[in-house]
């Protein structure tokens, strides 16, 4: 990297000199500017305008009715829900949390086989085996300094197994393990009690996640605390913050929005399956980063992560009504992620906001 | 007296050697004898059905085109290297038949990865081995073609009587089968369909027949499309696709496709595509088929599924928010989700792909085999679509 330091102020020293104000110069691009100023929304926005664009020249129909823009939202709700999550953990300097998939799955298997009890006790028991996984991810990779992402993906081998262990690999079934019709009429609502008729429960949830999330993150000691952690651990440490706690604080919300993302696919697909939070973890690392929070840590917002959701969605509602075919939307897919990715990173670097 | 000596000697050591063979031979022919009184056929499945039902399947195997790749993909003979694989393969290095009888012979059962119906599928291989009792072992890769060849080769060193696979990747399993054919140990391949060179190296192949039950269930689809849309002169349909490469891919969507162009002219592909990037994923089947319902509106009539659970589950929530009940959906089964959406008057007809069966006739050839009868090279599954006035039946399900 060059440097753009002007020239130190008569008769200081160089110590002196770098206690001055930093004058680096700066070469913002309208690009740039432009991506700063409207963040990920912008983004968001310019496919919005993309799909009007296709739709008045007639390319695509309906793609601006509500119930269109409702699918979008809808269909990205889980994986927001997941993302919200995740983002806690990146936020933390530990990458991701690749254990989202067990522990997704397992959750369900938990739910379901706890139903014969009722459901309040069918979804605390779920959420809670849930949170001893974050509580575990937390401790490891806080306390023993393990890299990440090997942990985590070691806890969803294991995890895996011992689904498949203690349910010999077989499905479960809400209607055969519930207490009653009521019980499993209950959990069958997860996913699909639907406010006005409209917005599902899942919609709802995220909202509420990104509200509280960004509260959390922004306005908290805890959010504080954890931005230090994730740009600076050492400078966290000599100021006395319990890093610790707070990497593992962070597992464990992954591991709470995993959960509540695995009980609405289990609601879903009516069944407890090992394989229901497949995906779910590169899924929601893409809507991170697409949300402009970096991986390395220390930088972001929860509500970017919800744009990089959205944008998520929007682009495969476009595709699909364009007919772009099967193999063509994962070329064009991964394309979009590089060049949001890129005109991101690249906008970041020429403010002087981001030198990874 | 040497000469004498030399003579003895010799009539000692044929008859050390001849005892025996004479012994086993008698004892093979009792086995043999034993093997071919166990009978099978009343065996069941858990869902109550006979687990070695026959085929039902009278077509004959047509001729093959010079090159099926020149015809459109709407002519079923398009698609003959994949619906008629294994009938018209070149025998190499094929064992005979020892015809010594089932009982008491090892196998080695290797599949193809853990999944719910796997399980099943090995469960229904198990009650077939132990009616002929038989020393059965089931490996599991799961899902990994690297620890599959590793398992291949371990069975090799244990020196079964025969090795039945699922081969993980179509291409791969012709080394997998030559490697077996040369170590002499014979071979069955099962499930899967594997690029046609590697049957050249199995005794055969059984499996469910993706293509036939697909025709099958895109003419009583059509019939059912017929009767919603009494004189129409187009109707619409769609197809979620399975897993792009593998042979279900192809089966499950250009199977009724090439079957309605001859049967239905009037039925025409809207679109096919696979929910990506997960397949089998509710949410994401969920946003397709919502997709689909804003750009063809009305003229959408009828949708085909790959998969009877998460991509059925995910169409029906695309429907039902988006008000329609007038779509017939037709899909391949048959889990607890697709034959209760049968049930409810949701699914029109789903495919019977029994998993118990599948794994119970690759272990009934290899003990006819055994048995020294002769065999056809490929064995379909027996076909059938399950549709409400007959659903009931099919319960418990398998898996």
């Amino acid at each position: 990297m060059s440097d753009n330091r002007g020239p130190a102020p008569d008769g200081a020293t160089d110590g002196a000199a770098t206690a001055q104000a930093d004058t680096r110069s700066v070469k913002t691009g309208s690009l740039s500017s432009l991506v700063n100023t409207a963040g990920v929304y912008g983004i968001a926005l310019l496919f919005l305008v993309l799909g009007a664009v296709l739709q008045f020249t007639g390319a695509i129909g309906n793609f601006l009715s509500p119930q269109n823009l409702l699918n979008i939202v809808d269909a990205v709700a889980l994986v927001g829900i997941v993302a919200v999550g995740m983002s806690f953990v990146t936020y933390s300097g530990n990458y991701a949390d690749m254990s989202v998939p067990t522990t997704m799955g397992l959750t369900g298997y938990i739910c379901i086989e706890l139903l014969r009890y009722g459901f309040i006790p069918a979804i605390i028991g779920a959420i809670g085996v849930s949170l001893l996984i974050g509580v575990l991810n937390g401790f490891v990779v806080g306390k023993f300094k393990a890299n990440p992402i090997i942990w985590t993906l070691a806890v969803n081998y294991v995890t895996m197994g011992i689904i498949r262990l203690v349910w010999v690999n077989k499905q479960i079934y809400p209607d055969m393990k519930g207490s009653s019709p009521d019980v499993v009429a209950l959990f069958d609502a997860i996913y699909r009690l639907r406010f006005f008729k409209l917005i599902g429960l899942p919609l709802v949830i995220l909202i509420l996640l990104v509200v509280i999330g960004q509260f959390v993150l922004t306005k908290t000691s805890f959010g504080v605390k954890l931005k230090l952690t994730g740009s600076a651990p050492k400078a966290a440490k000599l100021s006395g913050i319990p890093i610790e706690t707070v990497i593992m604080t962070s597992f464990v919300l992954a591991a709470f929005t995993a959960a509540i993302a695995g009980l609405a696919v289990t609601s879903l697909s009516r069944v407890g399956a090992w394989y229901n939070g497949a995906g779910y973890d590169f899924k929601a690392v893409t809507a991170i980063v697409i949300g402009g929070m970096t991986l390395a840590g220390g930088r972001g917002t929860i509500l970017g992560v919800l744009g990089g959701s959205l944008i998520i969605g929007i682009l495969n509602n476009i595709m699909t009504l364009i007919g772009i075919g099967t193999f063509s939307q994962d070329m064009v897919r991964g394309a979009i992620f590089i060049l949001v990715v890129g005109i991101n990173a690249k906008s970041l670097r020429s403010l002087g906001r981001d030198d990874a | 007296m040497k000469k004498l000596a030399f003579i003895a000697l010799a009539i000692a050591l044929a008859a050390f050697v001849a005892v025996p063979l004479i012994g086993q031979t008698a004892a093979q022919k009792a086995n043999l004898a034993a093997s071919l009184k166990i009978d099978t056929s009343k065996l069941l499945s858990a869902d109550n059905q006979l687990l070695l039902a026959p085929s039902t399947d009278n077509r004959k195997v047509p001729k093959r085109p010079a090159d099926p790749n020149k015809l459109p993909e709407t002519d079923p003979l398009h698609w003959y290297d994949m619906e008629w694989a294994g009938w018209n393969v070149k025998p190499t290095n094929i064992p005979k038949s020892p015809m010594t009888g089932a009982i008491g012979k090892k196998v080695i059962f290797i599949v193809h990865g853990d999944h719910p119906w796997t399980t099943a599928c090995i469960l229904g291989a198990q009650k077939v081995a132990d009616a002929y009792q038989m020393e059965f072992k089931a490996l599991s890769p799961n899902w990994d073609k690297v620890v599959q060849d590793q398992m291949i080769d371990q069975a090799i060193a244990e020196k079964p009587d025969m090795i039945l696979l699922i081969p993980l990747d179509a291409k791969g399993a012709v080394q997998q089968a030559r490697k077996i054919n040369q170590a002499k140990i014979p071979l069955h391949l099962f499930n899967m369909l594997p690029d046609a060179a590697a049957l050249n190296y199995s005794l055969g192949w059984t499996g469910p027949d993706d293509f036939g039950q697909f025709r099958l269930l895109a003419r009583a689809w059509a019939d059912e499309l017929r009767k919603r849309n009494p004189g129409a002169k187009s109707i619409g349909v769609a197809y979620v696709q399975h897993a792009p490469g593998g042979s279900p891919f192809f089966a499950r969507s250009f199977g009724p496709i090439s079957e309605l162009a001859g049967y239905a002219k009037e039925i025409k592909t809207l679109v096919a595509a696979s929910p990506t990037p997960a397949t089998f994923d509710a949410n994401t089947t969920m946003q397709l088929v919502s997709d689909w319902i804003t750009k063809y509106g009305d003229d959408l009539k009828g949708i085909c599924a790959s998969d009877d659970s998460a991509q059925a589950l995910g169409i029906f929530e695309a429907l039902e928010k988006a008000g329609r009940n007038d779509i017939v959906v037709v899909a391949a089964g048959n889990s607890k989700q697709g034959m209760d959406l049968v049930k409810d008057g949701k699914l029109f007809g789903i495919t019977y792909q029994t998993a118990e069966g599948d794994g119970a006739l690759s272990v009934q050839y290899a003990a006819d085999w055994f048995n020294g009868k002769k065999l056809a090279v490929r064995q379909n599954l027996a076909q059938h679509i399950i549709t409400a006035e007959d659903v009931e039946g099919f319960y418990p399900p398998q898996w």
